[in-house]
């Protein structure tokens, strides 16, 4: 399971690599050495289950390519930490939320005077 | 008996809750703190099932669990509403069927929840890399600073560059020393009813302060995991670090009315958390229950 996991996030770079063209899965398993065609192309397979590439049928050969470039998914995943996801779930826990104007006031004259009862460094 | 259950359900459900929600003594034992919410939010549901069916179940003549049984029996036989009337008949399907439909809200909520969490988890595969600066962690190429835990069958820690380049390596130990303290006291899992509740039903007032009370409480259940084991002042100054940018209005998203201040000036508190306290909100939480429990075992 790690191992396709491994290869899973391999293929993904291979694929935004060439980003806005596709490639066969005969292009992919030659930039991925080691790798059995077959291989290659069960793991664009669940990749393409999973909705993040999509597969065109040109003529006789299907054409793979990434559904969103990787900047879009890191933008994706961030959004999440930092928003929240939309439908209100507990998806994350996070470190710290994001501070309304009037807190980062309060945040801004507490950095510059230190309270009583804070214990020596 | 309803009488006393139906009160039961509504005054942990309103009062109790709203109260509860303005207490400040949990914030000295966010732990028992959330335990007391829990305790709360079972015993109001109780109640409340327990009145609907004594009221049903009141040609019976029996507590509510006898009559829940004679109920039972009747079935087999093949009568079940026998000796209890058209109302009462009616009144039972009504309570089923409610009972069925929120089982079926809060288990949908659940998968969504889940599925969310599962594409969240596939991305971060894909994209997200390690460093030795942050062990344990995944890290996300990004300027902004986040920090945070997904919750699952292993709890991932993720933290991003933006955090990396702006906190030392003491707050960042500090942050990843929170984050374990999510991760290890399964607060994901803790948060799920909770969140599901107010989603499925935000007007009822438990509902709402329960999440928003409880969010903020495991956060101070996880600043105390990392106070422990780091300390107090790289805590408290990652903190004012990753809170003190990108101000922009909060959202209300899983946040929590106990906001970042309040987080600091408890931490600068010497005397931030209390056994005494913690011991009286596990007093409280049993207690909680025993109103309830009791209501439907007597007549």
């Amino acid at each position: 399971m790690a191992r396709l996991g491994d290869l899973e996030r391999q293929v993904m770079e291979i694929l935004w690599a060439g980003f806005g063209s596709e490639l066969t899965g005969r292009d992919v398993a030659a930039r991925l050495p080691g790798h059995a065609y077959t291989t290659v192309l069960t793991v664009l397979g669940r990749l393409e289950h999973k909705g993040l590439v999509r597969r065109e049928r040109s003529h006789t050969t299907h054409r793979y390519a990434a559904i969103e470039t990787r900047e879009a998914y890191v933008a994706e995943v961030m959004h999440e930490a930092l928003e929240g996801t939309s439908d209100r779930d507990a998806a994350l826990v996070r470190f710290a939320q994001t501070v309304s104007g009037r807190e980062a006031g309060v945040l801004r004259r507490a950095l510059e005077r230190p309270e009583k009862g804070r214990p020596p460094r | 008996m309803a009488g006393l259950l139906t009160a039961v359900a509504v005054g942990l459900y309103w009062p109790g809750a709203t109260l509860l929600a303005r207490a400040r003594w949990s914030h000295r034992a966010p732990r028992a703190a959330v335990l007391l919410w829990q305790a709360t939010g079972i015993a109001g549901a109780l109640a409340a099932v327990g009145a609907g069916l004594s009221v049903a179940l009141a040609p019976l003549h029996q507590s509510v669990i006898d009559g829940l049984r004679s109920v039972m029996a009747q079935t087999r036989a093949g009568r079940p509403f026998q000796g209890l009337g058209l109302y009462a008949a009616l009144g039972l399907q009504l309570a089923t069927d409610v009972t069925i439909v929120l089982v079926l809200g809060l288990s949908l909520t659940f998968v969504r929840t889940r599925r969310s969490r599962a594409r969240h988890r596939q991305l971060l595969r894909l994209v997200a890399c390690r460093t030795e600066r942050a062990p344990g962690a995944l890290v996300l190429d990004d300027h902004r600073a986040a920090a945070y835990c997904l919750p699952g069958l292993r709890p991932q820690i993720v933290v991003s560059t933006g955090v990396l380049g702006r906190l030392t390596s003491d707050e960042l130990s500090a942050v990843l020393a929170h984050e374990r303290g999510h991760a290890h006291g399964r607060h994901g899992i803790v948060m799920l009813p909770f969140a599901s509740l107010d989603t499925l039903l935000g007007w009822v007032p438990y509902a709402r302060h329960a999440r928003e009370q409880v969010a903020g409480l495991l956060e101070m259940a996880a600043d105390d995991y990392a106070v422990r084991r780091i300390g107090r002042e790289p805590l408290v100054s990652a903190l004012l670090g990753m809170a003190g940018f990108g101000a922009t209005p909060s959202c209300a998203l899983g946040a929590s009315s106990i906001g970042i201040p309040v987080r600091i000036s408890r931490l600068r508190d010497p005397e931030h958390r209390s056994k005494h306290v913690a011991a009286w909100a596990l007093f409280a939480a049993v207690a909680v229950m025993i109103v309830p429990v009791v209501g439907l075992l007597v007549r």
